[in-house]
C-alpha cells in the first residue's frame, strides 16, 4: 500500500513537470511533427488548464455524491422503495444519450462555457452515485440490520454503524465511476467552450495542428489514467 | 475387459494414485470403493482418457488406451456421473441422441434408439421425450443420463458415484434398476462410490481403494468379508459391515426346515435383515418363511449368518 | 404481471403523468419568431379541429396514465398509454405550429416551446418507469414511438417546424450523416468483434491471457474518448505516409479511421467481459458430462458453450452496439463523418435546430440498435 502511493505520488510528480515542460519542449514537438509552423500549445498555461479540469470535473462529482446520496438514501428507506422504477428508467434511458448530446443540448439554454457542461457532467455522475448507494445499501445483509435492530439500534445509528460501513466499498465504487465519467466527459466540454485539457484538443483539430492534439490528448489520457489509479487505491479494501 | 497395469498418476507432490494393478472382467459389475480423496474416481477416468496416467497403462480388449483418440475412445465408452450433466438447453430426447448423432445415425435409428433407451430406464418416452432437464426429479434425471450413456450401446459403462445425490428410497430403486439393466444387456460396468452397502448391493467385484493404492480387489463378499487385509477393515468398520452384508444375503439360504404355529411370516424372496427387523418389531427371536415348504429362521441362525461363507448361496 | 407495490400505486408515475399534462400550460406549445435571426415568442394553440382533437387526445393519454399510476396497474397498459400520449403531443405541436404560421410570411419559423419539450421529456422517462416497474427494459415501447413519429413525420404532421425545415433543406446531409454513422458503429462493433472473440475463446483456456486482456480493455476505458481519438491520429498519419498503400485503403491520420479504431478499443471491455461470462455459463457437470461423451472442445464450443452462454454474449452485444452509437458522435471531431458532422455545425453556430438535427437521430440509432437486440435476445429460446 504504502509503496503504491508512494510511486502514484512520484508519477503525479512526473506528470506536474510534463505539464511544466510541454510549452517549452517546442524543439521536441517540432522534431515530431516537422510540418507545424507553431508546434507547442501556448495560448494558455497548461497549469491553469489543468485547474479548471479538475474543478469542473471534482466539482460536478462533488455535486453529484450530494444529490445521488441523499437520493439513494431516500429511495432505500421503506417510504421510498417507489421511486426506485423512476431511477431505473432514469439511467437506461441516459445510456441511449452519450454525454457530448446532453452538452450540445444543454448549449442553446446555457450558452458557451464551462455551464452546460457541467450540467451534463452532473446528470452523468448523478446515476452511477445513486445506483452505487442503492446497491450498496441493499447488499447489506438483512441479519445485520435484524441484529441491530435486536440490539436497539435507532434507525439513524443503524445507518450510521452498521448499514453506511458496510455498503462503503461500493459507495466508493460508485463515486469511482462518476469520478472517472466526470474527467472524460469534461475535455469533450471543450467543444462547448469550457477550458480544460481538452481545450488544446479542439484547437488542433479545427486549426490542423497535430502537435496540439497530442499534447492535449496525452495529458487528458495521463490524468484520467492517474485519477483512476489513485482512486483504486483508496477502494481497496485495507486487511 | 478393462485392464490396469501398474497405473499411477501424481499432481504435484501428492500421488492420487500409485501403482494399481487388476482387471475388471467382461460382463461383469466392479465398483471401486474408497472414501474421497482415495483415487478412485482419477483411476477410474484414466480408462475415458479424462485423466492420463504418468506411470503404467490402462488396456480396454488388450489395447492401451493412450493409443486411441480420446473422442472415438470416449463415443465408445457410456459415462454417467454424479451430478448428471444433462445440457440444460436440450430436451430429454435430444440429450440421449448426444452420442448417436456425433456417431452419424440416421434420424430413424436414432429417434428409435432414444425411445428403446427411455422405456429401458423406465421412462415413458411419450411423457419425457420432450421435456427439459430443468423439469425432472433427481431420479428422473439419472435415468436420463443412464440412458444418454448407454446410447451407441456402449461395452463399457464407467460410473462416477451415480446414484450419491439421490435420496435414499430414489437410490435404493435405481440401483435395483441397474441391476436389472446389468443383466440384461451384459455391459461391463465399473462404478465408483464411497457407500458400502451401495458396494454390496451392487457388486459382483469390489476395488477397494486407500490412500492411493489398491488395498484389495476380488469377488463382492470375499473382499468385504472377515478376512478382509486390515486396512479395508480400519476404513470399513466390520461390525457395521456384517449389518449390510445381512441386506445382501436370501433369507431362504439360512431357513431351517419346519413349521413355527404363531410366529410372524416373512415373504419367500426376504433377506436376513428383513427378517432380523421383523424379529426386532414383533418382539420376537423366530420367523416363518412363507413358501411351498415350511420353513423358519431363528435368531441365532441370522446372528452366524454374515461370516458363514460356507453356507452361503450368493447374492 | 406488473409489480404491485404495497398499496398499490406508483406515485413517483403518477407524478410524471401529472407534470406531463402541466408543463405545456406553463412553459407553452408552440413559439413562433418573425425569422431566424429574432427571437422566437410563445403563440396560444390554435382552435382549428386537428389541433383540437390531437390536443384532447392528449389529455385524455396523460389522464389514463395518471389514473393507471394511481391504481397501480402498471402494466403492458401503462406503457402503451406513454407512447399515445407521446405521439398525441407531437401531433398538437406539429399541426399547432402550421395552423400558427403568419400566413404569406415565408421567413417566419415555428419551434416546439419548452413546455412541449419537458412533456416530451418527462413522458419518455414515465415510458421508462413503467417498464422498469414491469421489470422490462423501455426498448421496445421506445422504439415504438419512434416508428409512429416516423410515420407522422412521413405524413408531413411536422412539415411546418423549423425542425422539419432545416431537415428538409439539408436531407442529402442528413442521409449521408445517417448512413456514415450507422458504418461507423457497425464497422467498430464488427472490428471489437473480430479481436474480442478469439481472445475471449482463448482466454478460456488461459487465465493468464485472460487477466492481461481485461486489464487492457478497461485500462483503454478509462482514457477519455476524445484524447484516445487524438493519440490514435499522429501514428496513424505516420502509417499512412510510411506505406501508402494504407492510405488508398483510407488508412490515415484524419478520418473515419482512427475513430473506428478508437471506437471499437472502448468496446473491447463490455464485449469481452460479456463473451468470457458467456462461455463461462455452461456448468462444470454438464462439460465434464459432454467430454466424457466424446466431443470434442470444437463441438463443445458450439453445442454446449454457446447456446448456453448466448443471453450473456447478446447482453453484452447489445451494451456494445449502444455504446458504439453514442461514440460515433466524436467520429466527427476527427474528420470521421456521422451525425456529429451535424451536431458540432450546430454547436459551432449555436443553431438548436441543427444540433437536434445531430442529436434525435442519435437517439433513434441506439434505441433501435437496443430494441434490435433485445428482440433477437427473445427470439433464442432461452436455457
Amino acid at each position: 500500500m504504502r509503496r503504491r502511493l508512494a510511486w502514484l505520488g512520484a508519477e503525479a510528480m512526473a506528470f506536474l513537470a510534463a505539464l511544466w515542460a510541454a510549452p517549452r519542449a517546442g524543439s521536441l514537438w517540432g522534431w515530431l511533427f516537422p510540418e507545424v509552423s507553431r508546434p507547442a500549445y501556448t495560448q494558455d498555461s497548461w497549469f491553469a488548464l489543468l485547474a479548471s479540469h479538475l474543478a469542473l470535473s471534482v466539482g460536478a462529482a462533488g455535486i453529484a455524491v450530494l444529490i445521488g446520496l441523499p437520493a439513494g438514501l431516500a429511495a432505500t428507506r421503506p417510504g421510498g422503495r417507489r421511486l426506485m422504477p423512476v431511477v431505473d428508467a432514469a439511467f437506461s434511458l441516459a445510456q441511449a444519450v452519450p454525454p457530448v448530446a446532453a452538452i450540445a443540448l444543454s448549449l442553446p439554454l446555457l450558452g458557451f462555457g464551462a455551464a452546460p457542461t457541467l450540467l451534463a457532467l452532473v446528470l452523468y455522475a448523478v446515476l452511477p452515485v445513486l445506483r452505487a448507494t442503492v446497491a450498496g445499501l441493499e447488499s447489506v445483509p438483512g441479519d445485520a440490520l435484524d441484529a441491530a435492530r435486536g440490539l436497539g439500534l435507532s434507525p439513524w445509528q443503524r445507518l450510521r454503524r452498521v448499514e453506511l460501513p458496510l455498503a462503503w466499498p461500493v459507495l466508493l465504487s460508485g463515486w469511482r465511476v462518476a469520478l472517472t465519467v466526470s474527467v472524460a466527459t469534461t475535455a469533450v466540454g471543450a467543444v462547448a467552450g469550457a477550458r480544460c485539457l481538452g481545450t488544446p484538443i479542439i484547437i488542433g483539430l479545427s486549426n490542423a495542428n497535430p502537435a496540439y492534439v497530442l499534447q492535449g490528448a496525452l495529458f487528458t489520457a495521463w490524468l484520467a489514467l492517474l485519477l483512476d489509479r489513485g482512486m483504486g487505491l483508496l477502494s481497496r479494501p485495507e486487511r | 475387459m478393462i485392464r490396469f497395469e501398474g497405473a499411477g498418476r501424481r499432481y504435484g507432490e501428492v500421488r492420487a494414485v500409485r501403482d494399481v494393478s487388476f482387471e475388471v472382467p467382461r460382463g461383469s459389475l466392479c465398483v471401486l470403493l474408497g472414501e474421497s480423496g482415495s483415487g478412485k474416481s482419477t483411476l477410474m477416468r484414466m480408462v475415458n482418457r479424462l485423466v492420463e496416467p504418468d506411470a503404467g497403462r490402462v488396456l480396454l480388449e488388450g489395447r492401451d488406451v493412450a493409443g486411441l483418440d480420446p473422442q472415438a475412445l470416449r463415443r465408445g465408452i457410456g459415462y454417467v456421473i454424479q451430478s448428471v450433466g444433462l445440457f440444460p438447453h436440450w430436451d430429454v430426447a435430444r440429450n440421449v441422441a448426444t452420442v448417436p448423432r456425433l456417431l452419424g445415425w440416421d434420424e430413424g435409428r436414432v429417434a428409435a434408439r432414444v425411445e428403446e433407451l427411455l422405456a429401458l430406464v423406465g421412462l415413458d418416452p411419450a411423457t419425457f421425450g420432450g421435456r427439459r432437464p430443468a423439469t425432472l426429479s433427481g431420479g428422473q434425471a439419472q435415468r436420463v443420463g443412464l440412458a444418454r450413456a448407454l446410447a451407441a450401446d456402449p461395452p463399457v459403462l464407467l460410473m462416477d458415484e451415480p446414484f450419491s445425490a439421490l435420496d435414499p428410497a430414489t437410490r435404493r430403486g435405481l440401483q435395483a434398476e441397474l441391476r436389472r439393466i446389468h443383466r440384461e444387456t451384459g455391459k461391463t460396468i465399473l462404478l465408483v462410490t464411497h457407500d458400502v452397502e451401495e458396494a454390496l448391493a451392487l457388486a459382483d467385484r469390489i476395488a477397494v481403494m486407500e490412500a492411493g493404492s489398491l488395498a484389495a480387489e476380488g469377488p463382492a463378499l470375499a473382499v468385504l468379508g472377515r478376512d478382509a487385509p486390515p486396512a479395508v477393515q480400519r476404513m470399513l468398520r466390520p461390525e457395521a459391515l456384517a449389518f449390510q452384508r445381512l441386506g445382501v444375503l436370501p433369507a431362504a439360504a439360512f431357513a431351517e426346515a419346519g413349521p413355527v404355529p404363531g410366529a410372524p411370516g416373512l415373504p419367500g424372496d426376504a433377506t436376513l435383515r428383513d427378517a432380523l427387523l421383523l424379529m426386532l418389531a414383533e418382539g420376537t427371536d423366530r420367523v416363518s418363511l412363507e413358501g411351498a415348504a415350511p420353513r423358519h429362521l431363528t435368531v441365532a441362525g441370522v446372528l452366524a449368518a454374515p461370516w458363514a461363507e460356507t453356507r452361503e448361496a450368493g447374492a | 404481471m406488473g409489480r404491485l407495490l404495497p398499496g398499490g400505486g406508483q406515485p413517483a408515475l403518477a407524478l410524471l403523468a401529472l407534470t406531463a399534462m402541466a408543463a405545456p400550460w406553463w412553459l407553452g406549445w408552440v413559439s413562433v419568431a418573425p425569422n431566424r435571426l429574432l427571437s422566437a415568442r410563445l403563440v396560444p394553440l390554435p382552435g382549428a379541429l386537428p389541433v383540437t382533437v390531437a390536443w384532447a387526445a392528449f389529455h385524455l393519454s396523460c389522464l389514463a396514465l395518471l389514473a393507471l399510476a394511481w391504481r397501480g396497474r402498471v402494466e403492458r397498459w401503462a406503457e402503451v398509454v406513454a407512447v399515445l400520449a407521446v405521439l398525441a403531443l407531437a401531433a398538437t405541436v406539429g399541426l399547432g405550429a402550421a395552423a400558427a404560421l403568419p400566413a404569406g410570411s415565408p421567413l417566419a419559423r415555428a419551434s416546439p416551446a419548452a413546455g412541449a419539450w419537458v412533456a416530451l421529456l418527462v413522458l419518455a422517462l414515465a415510458t421508462a418507469t413503467a417498464s422498469a416497474a414491469r421489470g422490462g427494459t423501455p426498448a421496445l415501447p421506445l422504439a415504438a414511438a419512434l416508428l409512429g413519429l416516423g410515420a407522422m413525420a412521413v405524413a408531413g404532421v411536422f412539415d411546418s417546424l423549423s425542425l422539419a425545415r432545416e431537415a428538409a433543406g439539408r436531407a442529402g446531409e442528413l442521409r449521408a450523416a445517417l448512413l456514415g454513422h450507422a458504418a461507423l458503429a457497425g464497422g467498430s462493433l464488427a472490428l471489437a468483434l473480430l479481436v474480442a472473440a478469439p481472445l475471449s475463446a482463448l482466454a478460456l483456456r488461459r487465465p493468464a491471457l485472460e487477466a492481461a486482456f481485461l486489464g487492457l480493455a478497461s485500462g483503454l476505458q478509462v482514457i477519455p474518448s476524445l484524447a484516445l481519438f487524438g493519440l490514435l491520429i499522429a501514428p496513424l498519419a505516420a502509417l499512412a505516409a510510411a506505406v501508402p498503400a494504407l492510405r488508398s485503403l483510407g488508412l490515415g491520420g484524419i478520418g473515419p479511421a482512427p475513430a473506428v479504431i478508437g471506437i471499437s478499443a472502448y468496446l473491447l471491455l463490455p464485449l469481452a467481459r460479456g463473451l468470457v461470462a458467456g462461455l463461462r455459463v455452461a456448468p462444470a457437470e454438464v462439460l465434464e458430462a459432454a467430454r466424457g461423451q466424446g466431443l470434442s472442445e470444437a463441438g463443445i464450443l458450439r453445442s454446449v458453450r454457446l447456446p448456453l452462454g448466448a443471453p450473456v454474449m447478446l447482453a453484452a452485444l447489445r451494451l456494445a452496439a449502444v455504446q458504439a452509437v453514442g461514440l460515433a458522435v466524436l467520429a466527427a471531431l476527427v474528420g470521421g463523418g456521422g451525425l456529429g458532422s451535424l451536431l458540432f455545425q450546430g454547436i459551432g453556430q449555436l443553431a438548436s435546430d441543427l444540433i437536434l438535427l445531430g442529436v434525435f437521430p442519435v437517439l433513434a440509432l441506439s434505441l433501435l440498435a437496443d430494441a434490435g437486440l433485445a428482440l433477437l435476445a427473445r427470439l433464442i429460446p432461452a436455457a
